[in-house]
């Protein structure tokens, strides 16, 4: 009787393969990522079969809650030795702050806000913000996790950039003031592309009812930006 | 492969090393990568979004006779609305689908009030959907409008063969920019019928059904649209069609 001999064998698995292939893997993911921006609320945008992309620079971005709460992003210069690093992202943010509290300050005398040094660097490093101009120094003192908490809790009567039906551009309402100061802000490219309409960018819930939107774009016709670009995911449907 | 292997060839002497592999174990390494891989699949954004280009008009007061009137043939206004319940939300038909409504009329509004109490009976407005195509037939509101505009389509149908084979240039990008160029060439050219679109939305209709309407003028290619305020007279209009129907 022959006896069976069982080979014992090893049960070591290669792994230098899979780790080639989870290197490059990593690789492709590391070159073309580009990061998710924090936003206190997640909207789901229309689809149209527009094939225009959004710019990655010189951008106001005017994003509209389903009950109505604005918020504004605005991202400088994609390339920082523009104009010797002028208007990077940072510096346009916090270039937009100074002007905006300055013409409040202007229009409110009695209610003036302050900020320091500090609470400008705070908005700078901030992807979004949206809260009225009282609540403005309050909320920049907060610590991350709190101004998270704050800013996406829609209930509060203190988030959100108000907006009203001022046709009158002599007393504006806040967002104009935010507006025009992005407007203003120095750098000569985002002006130039917010006159082309890429510039300006409105995103919105698709379930939002218009009237919410119409407020918002009959603000940014008064202040006579009349052209903008809504933004919208691709649809795949053929034309 | 992750060993490193020496083996002495020839016959073992005395003294020689003995032979000895080094087994490099990537197990950790692969879970490592792993994990990095979940959190940039997490943290990226693979689409981009897109935008649509609109233009407003100014909101200053236009003198009567600048005015650019458009043509009562050429003029279609579409009103534009979303079925919601009581609590604001969008009512959806028995796919999913939101239930978005189209309006519209051609030319001025009519209303016909024969017994002269105030309450019209019949307009010319009627009732469409935002279909889409089936196939290649278009379906609902898009084949209202591409029957208005069928010279231009047709147009630009010759235009995207010819695009298709590359016949503008050979190389790809001046192709696509001369293909462009004539595009709007066509959309906009004045001798042939095109209709305006003027586009309102009444509050309750929902952003996407506005969003929706634009997307038909980019696929009908009508090059002149506008969007308006709902007026008194669209609401009665809208009244009076869903009294009748």
């Amino acid at each position: 009787m022959g006896k069976v001999k069982i080979k014992r064998k090893s049960t070591l698995i290669d792994m230098t393969a899979m780790s080639d292939v989870t290197v490059l893997l990593l690789t492709f993911f590391m070159l073309t990522s580009t990061f998710l921006q924090k936003e206190p609320v997640t909207v789901i945008t229309p689809s149209s079969v527009s094939e225009v992309k959004v710019p990655t620079a010189n951008l106001a971005q005017i994003l509209i809650s389903p009950e109505g709460k604005v918020f504004i992003s605005v991202t400088g210069e994609a390339d920082p030795t523009v104009a010797d690093g002028e208007w990077g992202t940072e510096p346009i943010r916090k270039e937009i702050l100074r002007k905006a509290v300055a013409e409040y300050n202007r229009l409110h005398p009695n209610k003036k806000v302050e900020l320091t040094e500090k609470d400008l660097d705070t908005f700078s490093k901030l992807n979004m913000f949206g809260v009225p101009f009282q609540a403005l120094p309050a909320f920049l003192r907060m610590s991350q996790t709190e101004q998270d908490k704050v800013i996406s809790d829609m209930s509060r009567a203190d988030v959100g950039i108000p907006v009203d039906d001022n046709k009158d551009l002599e007393r504006p309402n806040e967002f104009q003031i935010w507006m025009r100061a992005i407007y203003s802000s120095g750098n000569d490219n985002l002006q130039s592309t917010m006159k082309k309409g890429e510039g300006i960018a409105v995103k919105a819930d698709h379930n939002t009812p218009y009237s919410t939107v119409q407020n918002v774009l009959d603000n940014l016709q008064t202040l006579k930006m009349n052209r903008f670009s809504l933004m919208t995911a691709l649809k795949t449907e053929q034309d | 492969m992750a060993q490193i292997e020496q083996s002495d060839k020839g016959k073992k002497k005395k003294g020689a090393q003995k032979k000895m592999s080094i087994h490099v174990d990537f197990t950790p390494m692969v879970d490592m990568n792993m994990l990095l891989i979940t959190f940039f699949m997490l943290c990226t954004t693979m689409i981009k979004s897109q935008t649509l280009q609109i233009t407003l008009p100014t909101n200053e007061k236009v003198e009567q006779q600048d005015m650019n009137k458009a043509k009562e043939s050429e003029a279609i206004t579409l009103i534009v609305t979303t079925e919601r319940n009581e609590k604001g939300d969008i009512r959806r038909d028995d796919n999913g689908n939101p239930l978005n409504i189209v309006y519209y009329y051609e030319g001025q509004p009519q209303l016909v009030d024969d017994n002269n109490d105030g309450v019209p009976e019949s307009s010319n407005i009627q009732q469409e959907k935002f279909l889409g195509n089936e196939g290649t037939v278009q379906r609902g509101i898009r084949k209202i409008l591409h029957d208005r505009n069928k010279q231009v389509l047709a147009k630009i149908d010759d235009l995207k063969v010819k695009w298709r084979a590359k016949e503008f240039s050979p190389k790809s990008e001046i192709n696509d920019s001369i293909y462009q160029a004539k595009a709007k060439e066509v959309r906009n050219d004045s001798t042939l019928t095109r209709p305006v679109v003027i586009i309102k939305a009444t509050p309750e209709a929902s952003w996407e059904s506005l969003i929706g309407a634009l997307d038909e003028m980019q696929i009908n290619q009508i090059s002149r649209y506008q969007i308006d305020n709902i007026n008194g007279t669209d609401s009665l209009m809208i009244q009076t069609y869903l009294q009748t129907h």
